[in-house]
């Protein structure tokens, strides 16, 4: 019994309680410790998908898309077509974007900035 | 006179964004009923096409008219039960597992009572 308990004791791993409040140095924006929502994205994910949704729009030439780029102004296109667009990136991400924010979004960075600090993008 | 172009302009914009608005949510719409997606491509171009014949219209009045009948359309067709994305509000998942309030833990004392 003694001997069960001195292994029990040498094995079990000492709990630690995490103190997430006193710790002001550590980036935790867009880490969220011991959350259910971790399967955050990456940024250089972010913009790869969003670019690759952007080039495989029809009315878009593939090869001036960069991670930069204004829809209206560097594409050409229009703002039913900037419509079009987010709601392709709304079903790429799984997002439901209010429509009020969704009007704002008239740029590639906007588009990646706001998925990327969206907590449900996936 | 550059009021009265300022007020134009502002209401040129705001009835643009309700246009956007009302194209925005069309789709969406036509996505719900339209669930194939070849189906909802050809649906999509035509939404596209009504919305494209009134593209030049320049009369502001006429631009209320037209936004108000697109509405009037959109309210009539819209889903009774819409694909709305699980976390958001109407979705299945929308407030299933709260997050706990702060303060709360959990003892493990595995049934213990207090006078043993």
């Amino acid at each position: 019994m003694a001997l069960r308990a001195a292994v029990l004791h040498h094995i079990r791993v000492p709990v630690q309680t995490l103190r997430l409040k006193t710790n002001p140095c550590a980036p935790s924006g867009s880490i969220r410790l011991m959350s259910s929502h971790d399967d955050h994205l990456t940024k250089e994910e972010v913009v790869d998908r969003v670019v690759s949704v952007i080039k495989s729009f029809p009315k878009v030439d593939p090869s001036r898309v960069t991670p930069e780029v204004h829809f209206q102004k560097d594409l050409g296109l229009d703002s039913l077509d900037n419509v079009e667009i987010v709601m392709a990136l709304e079903e790429e991400f799984k997002l439901e974007i209010p429509d009020k924010e969704a009007d704002k979004i008239d740029s590639c960075n906007l588009a990646i900035e706001y998925i990327h600090n969206h907590p449900l993008a996936s | 006179m550059s009021v009265a172009t300022a007020t134009y302009l502002v209401r040129r914009a705001a009835q643009k964004e309700r246009v956007r608005i009302l194209y925005r949510r069309a789709l969406k719409d036509t996505l719900n009923w339209a669930v194939h997606r070849h189906l909802f491509y050809e649906d999509a171009d035509l939404l596209r096409a009504r919305f494209e014949t009134n593209k030049h219209v320049e009369d502001p009045d006429t631009i209320d008219r037209l936004i108000a009948d697109g509405e009037v359309q959109y309210n009539k067709w819209r889903h009774p039960d819409p694909y709305i994305v699980p976390w958001a509000p109407g979705g299945s998942k929308f407030t299933r597992n709260p997050a706990p309030p702060e303060g709360i833990e959990i003892v493990y004392n595995y049934g213990r009572e207090d006078n043993d």
